[in-house]
């Protein structure tokens, strides 16, 4: 009795200890407490500080954190300052910042995805540093992307990263063993893939479960087949409410094309069950030939299967047109943000300057290859990068739609997991339009 | 003897703070849910049942209602069922008790987004240990895409919940058991009553005040379920295990606060609708020993 008593209580003691262990952790020093003001942003670079602190870095959990660890690794050397990472989920990464806005739980420093409209978001002149006449940064950031992040003559967002891409990611071994060369146009790019088939492999994989992969294949789409119909005009009646989303044919035919894809069984099985992680696996072991997805996979693939294969095994198209191979998605680089009240923002605007050291820029391209957006600054390409350079520099390139609207896509994951189920293709672009439009309304948009 | 009353006044500083911490938030609530309450707006209007009609006529509402009132109404029926027989068979005098009993609770000490996780890999339609065991049985033909799979997914989701939750419903009729004095049963015993007879008429009208408490608990605990789901699927896939609290952190998510407060006094209609009721219904068949 007793034996079995000491034992029960060990077990109870050893899954509590589990549960906190899971539960815990990460959460040290990102409190706000009382807000460091900012005005110490003015010194020109890192020193040895005083009193190290600990400064929290939030950032998607869909993004490698290898180049900032080294650089913030470089960062405490020399100012004894430590930088606590904190990955969070990129599904959920905009509500869990928002919600940590709402709760005045500010990161001292965040990474957040590009583009202005993440103001209108985070209520940015209310809640984010203002970087437009900081000293010390602005120096090596090439001037239109410098100019892409001014909103009324202001930058809440330093751009911190490359030129990223979205499109169709190939196994070139995948290609050699089915026979087949990238395509030339969309009919072309669905007889490969039945060709792929055909030789034991699994076209295309979709993270259906994970929610948000499967809404690549309509952005990359989108620069191929809604630009060129709509035009700039046609983006700028989007952002004032004058054009429906569902009246635009051409998008609706994006839709038609992902059900066929699925009606012709060129998914893999379980498309509902399919993860970002899982297909990274498939990918990389050549169970899969091709994936609309960002380049994110890049340093993914790169972690699980090494440079070499990267290298010489991983190819990348745009999404074919009817008549060509397409425009290639661009997206401008991530940004950091402080928060104003962020417990160490003066801290974080000098990390955030010794970030842009040209040292450290060169250090971060290092270890996370990509299309440069600073001067000087010089990145190995992997082919595959090389591949998209070649669009951009034929002016064959446009930036993702996303970057381009002020209301967000809401809950279109949610519509294309439904989709995926039922295939109406009337039911999912109206929900996609109608979701559009409450968000713009949300958010107090003129025109909604 | 008369039973020596305290003066009013001592219950002061504790109904201070409930009042200030509990009903006048809620009240504020209220009134927030007749409000535009959104975080990109700068000022707050007051503007009737609006949100209330925008609600009533979104399709959402009507399955995050569904699938609460299932997801509660399994919950609580297999909750209890489960947790009073795991608590008769606990109470006899088996080998290792406590260490089943331990075992048995352990689920309910766990967090559940951790529990969450976890099952995801065990519902998993390739890897997961449910379909593996279904083929080694050879019922393969049976696994199935248990989360993914609209026609299973809240069925998941309730299964690991009643999983997760027995073991505490186990320990509160335990509890109660243990009160139930051992001459009325053994004096029916020896009148010749079976276990079954033993059971209905001495056992569970005694348990009655634990079957409220349980009964009670997991009518508003399941009501307001959120991680499990959460983890499980997010609502998904599409909306289709779409709860009550996933459906009002996606609008809270887009700054409608005011639509969002409206969504939950729904919800705390409902609970109140559905748990009242049953607590008064409970509370008449209980038992003064």
């Amino acid at each position: 009795m007793r034996k079995s008593r000491a034992l029960a209580s060990v077990m109870v003691l050893a899954v509590s200890a589990a549960a906190l262990a899971a539960c815990g952790g990460g959460n040290g020093n990102n409190n706000a407490g009382g807000a460091s003001s900012p005005a110490a942003s003015g010194a020109a670079s890192a020193k040895p500080a005083k009193d190290p602190v600990t400064l929290t870095f939030v950032i998607s959990n869909t993004e490698d954190t290898t180049a900032f660890t080294k650089i913030f690794d470089a960062y405490q050397q020399k100012t004894g300052n430590k930088v606590e990472l904190q990955a969070l989920p990129g599904g959920d990464y905009d509500n869990l910042i928002k919600t940590r806005f709402s709760t005045q739980d500010f990161p001292d420093l965040f990474l957040m995805q590009p583009g202005t409209k993440q103001y209108v978001k985070l209520r940015a002149d209310e809640t984010l540093h203002e970087w437009s006449n900081e000293a010390g940064v602005w120096d090596n950031v090439i001037d239109s992307i410098k100019q892409a992040q001014v909103q009324d003559d202001k930058i809440y967002g330093v751009p911190y990263g490359s030129t990223g891409m979205m499109g169709v990611f190939y196994n070139k071994d995948v290609f050699a063993k089915a026979g087949v060369n990238p395509p030339t146009n969309y009919a072309d790019l669905v007889e490969i893939a039945k060709k792929i088939k055909a030789a034991g492999v699994t076209p295309f994989y979709e993270g259906v479960k994970d929610a948000w992969p499967p809404q690549v294949f309509y952005y990359t789409g989108w620069v191929t087949q809604v630009d060129p119909a709509i035009g700039d005009e046609g983006v700028a009646k989007l952002n004032s409410n004058a054009l429906k989303l569902s009246d635009i044919p051409e998008l609706k035919d994006l839709f038609v094309k992902q059900k066929e894809l699925k009606a012709l069984g060129l998914y893999q099985d379980n498309v509902m069950s399919g993860t970002y992680d899982e297909m990274q696996n498939e990918f990389g072991e050549g169970k899969v030939g091709m994936t609309f997805m960002l380049d994110g996979i890049i340093s993914q693939l790169e972690k699980k299967f090494g440079k070499d294969f990267v290298a010489k095994s991983v190819g990348f198209f745009p999404f074919p047109s009817a008549t060509d191979t397409g425009t290639a998605m661009i997206t401008p680089p991530n940004q950091l943000m402080v928060p104003d009240k962020a417990k160490h923002a003066a801290e974080a605007i000098e990390l955030v300057k010794f970030m842009l050291q040209p040292e450290n820029v060169d250090l971060f391209y290092a270890n996370k290859p990509g299309i440069p957006i600073f001067k000087g600054a010089t990145s190995e390409l992997y082919p595959v990068q090389e591949d998209v350079k070649k669009y951009i520099d034929e002016g064959k390139s446009k930036v993702n739609i996303q970057n381009r609207l002020t209301p967000s896509f809401v809950d279109f994951s949610k519509t294309l997991q439904n989709f995926f189920l039922d295939g109406n293709i009337d039911k999912a672009i109206k929900e996609f339009s109608d979701n559009y439009q409450k968000d713009g309304k949300a958010k107090v948009l003129a025109g909604f | 003897m008369e039973r020596r009353k305290y003066p009013l006044y001592f219950s002061f500083p504790a109904l201070s703070v409930f009042l200030l911490f509990f009903i006048a938030p809620t009240l504020i609530g209220v009134y927030y849910s007749f409000t535009d309450w959104n975080v990109n707006a700068d000022s707050i209007r007051f503007i009737g049942l609006d949100n209330y009609k925008a609600l009533f006529g979104e399709p959402r509402l009507g399955k995050a209602l569904s699938n609460t009132l299932i997801f509660a109404a399994a919950v609580t029926l297999l909750q209890n069922a489960v947790g009073l027989g795991l608590a008769l068979l606990m109470n006899e005098a088996i080998r290792m008790r406590n260490l089943f009993r331990t075992i048995f609770f352990m689920p309910y000490v766990i967090a559940p987004i951790v529990i969450g996780y976890v099952f995801r890999a065990i519902y998993h339609p390739e890897h997961g240990i449910v379909n593996e065991a279904l083929g080694w049985i050879g019922l393969g033909s049976l696994g199935q895409d248990w989360l993914n799979d609209p026609k299973w997914a809240l069925f998941s989701i309730i299964l690991t919940d009643i999983w997760r939750v027995a073991g505490f419903a186990m320990v509160v009729y335990l509890a109660g058991l243990q009160f139930i004095p051992k001459d009325l049963t053994e004096s029916a015993s020896i009148d010749g009553a079976s276990y079954w007879r033993r059971f209905r008429h001495i056992v569970f009208p005694l348990l009655a005040a634990s079957f409220t408490v349980n009964v009670l608990l997991s009518v508003i605990g399941s009501m307001k379920v959120f991680e499990m789901v959460m983890v499980l699927t997010d609502g998904g896939p599409g909306y289709t295990t779409e709860v009550f609290y996933t459906y009002i952190r996606s609008t809270f998510s887009m700054g409608q606060m005011g639509y969002s407060t409206a969504i939950n006094l729904v919800l705390f209609v409902l609970v109140t609708v559905v748990g009242v009721p049953v607590l008064m219904a409970l509370k008449k068949r209980e038992v003064e020993m």
